[in-house]
């Protein structure tokens, strides 16, 4: 986090510091419970030690924004088409998905080496589960590839997210003589635009696989679930048509949110609570919270809304082209 | 007069900025209430259907995480309607 000012810095540097000594000459023989406690113990001992040397109020900082985390700054100016760190973000989520499955199906062996049998248990999570599970033979055939690529792009875009990278062209850090751009946490995903887009292409391919299965009325009566008829039928349509347009938002908003508010989480905890209060104790009281968030998001959530994602574009896609349900 | 006036202004914004707490408060923390019940009930219900039939622990295991995802999402809804309050309106 580059948000993390001269207030906090002591007490990141304390806690460095702390652990190590704490882990450092402790012998292999020493209990799970007994290194858990020296390291509470150095916890605690690093908080009273951070109050009495800052004290326990500080003042509040009114220059630092945490909406600025997340603002786009132009680097190359072409109009509509303006470079900034989220267009960067996408070119090597891009690059890495291309790259990494193809030079992996290049060299695929008799004998897989471990990296090929997380790739092959991947592939067959996404044709299985994800894609296999909510479609008919024909159409997953013909759409798989569409749903793999979108599982894996998303899940690429989300991990580079948690990766500190020098993007903040705004503000900058010297390290080593270098003069960086701040490091900092960002995603493709944790910007509307990128989730809606994906969105749309997937409304749109399931609308049009619909009408190419169904014809365009075939496809608007099919919208009506089996077994309704009448008068009822009528303000059915257009509550299932409203709730077509809905998964628009449904499906960019759940994967934008989740991202943003996971990055914001991990921002807060990290540190900028306390820049904002200007209380350099809060620092370290938050940050094994910030660590765990981190990990929390890193594990599930990057993964999990990679899922969701795929998931529910294979649904879709499958319920277009079925017969009435 | 103009010292009234003034203080008037001053009334309001501060009115104004309760008014955006409240609604961050009220977006973050009842969409939390929400989600939590829901995610509670999600894992709840996994766990009385594994115990009744094991042998679709791997079936149930992927509808439980779709689940999860999807309850999970209605909490940053209210988070995010939240921050629009706060921040941007």
């Amino acid at each position: 986090m580059s948000a993390v000012a001269n207030p906090a810095d002591p007490a990141l540097g304390e806690r460095g510091t702390g652990t190590g000594s704490g882990d450092g000459p402790a012998p292999s023989k020493w209990s799970t419970k007994r290194k858990l406690l020296v390291l509470l113990g150095v916890y605690i001992v690093g908080l009273i030690v951070i109050v009495a040397l800052t004290g326990a109020h500080g003042t509040r900082n009114e220059a630092f924004k945490p909406q600025n985390e997340f603002k786009l700054e132009t680097w190359v100016n072409l109009g509509v088409f303006s470079i900034n760190k989220a267009v960067m973000y996408l070119v090597i989520a891009a690059t890495l998905t291309c790259a990494s499955m193809i030079y992996i199906a290049r060299r695929m062996q008799d004998r897989p080496n471990r990296v090929q049998t997380a790739v092959e248990m991947l592939y067959q999570l996404m044709r299985d589960n994800i894609a296999g599970g909510n479609m008919s033979e024909k159409m997953l055939a013909r759409w798989f590839p569409f749903i793999g690529t979108l599982f894996l792009f998303i899940l690429f875009s989300n991990l580079i997210g948690y990766i500190p990278l020098p993007t903040s062209t705004d503000r900058a850090v010297d390290i080593a003589g270098f003069h960086l751009p701040a490091f900092s946490l960002y995603a493709a995903t944790a910007n509307l635009s990128i989730p809606l887009v994906l969105a749309l292409v997937v409304f749109v391919s399931y609308t049009v696989e619909g009408v190419r299965a169904k014809g365009p009325i075939g496809y608007l009566k099919g919208l009506i679930p089996g077994g309704v008829t009448g008068a009822m039928a009528g303000a059915i349509f257009v509550l299932e048509l409203i709730s077509n347009f809905m998964r628009l938002m449904s499906l960019s908003i759940r994967l934008f949110a989740n991202i943003l508010a996971g990055h914001l989480i991990i921002l807060f905890m990290a540190g900028a609570l306390a820049v904002i209060l200007g209380v350099a104790w809060l620092a370290w009281l938050t940050l094994p919270l910030g660590v765990l968030l981190f990990a929390f998001e890193v594990g599930l959530v990057a993964a999990l809304q990679a899922f969701i994602f795929a998931t529910l574009t294979a649904i879709y896609l499958g319920g277009a082209v079925a017969d009435n349900h | 007069m103009h010292l009234a006036l003034i203080t008037v202004f001053a009334v309001t914004e501060e009115i104004a900025k309760a008014g955006k707490s409240i609604g961050l408060g009220v977006g973050g923390g009842l969409g939390a209430v929400g989600a939590g019940v829901g995610i509670g009930i999600i894992f709840g219900k996994v766990i009385e259907a594994i115990t009744r039939q094991p042998e679709m622990r791997d079936e149930i295991t992927q509808i439980q995480w779709l689940g999860f995802a999807l309850t999970e999402a209605c909490f940053f809804y209210g988070l995010v309607a939240g921050l629009l309050a706060a921040f941007i309106v």
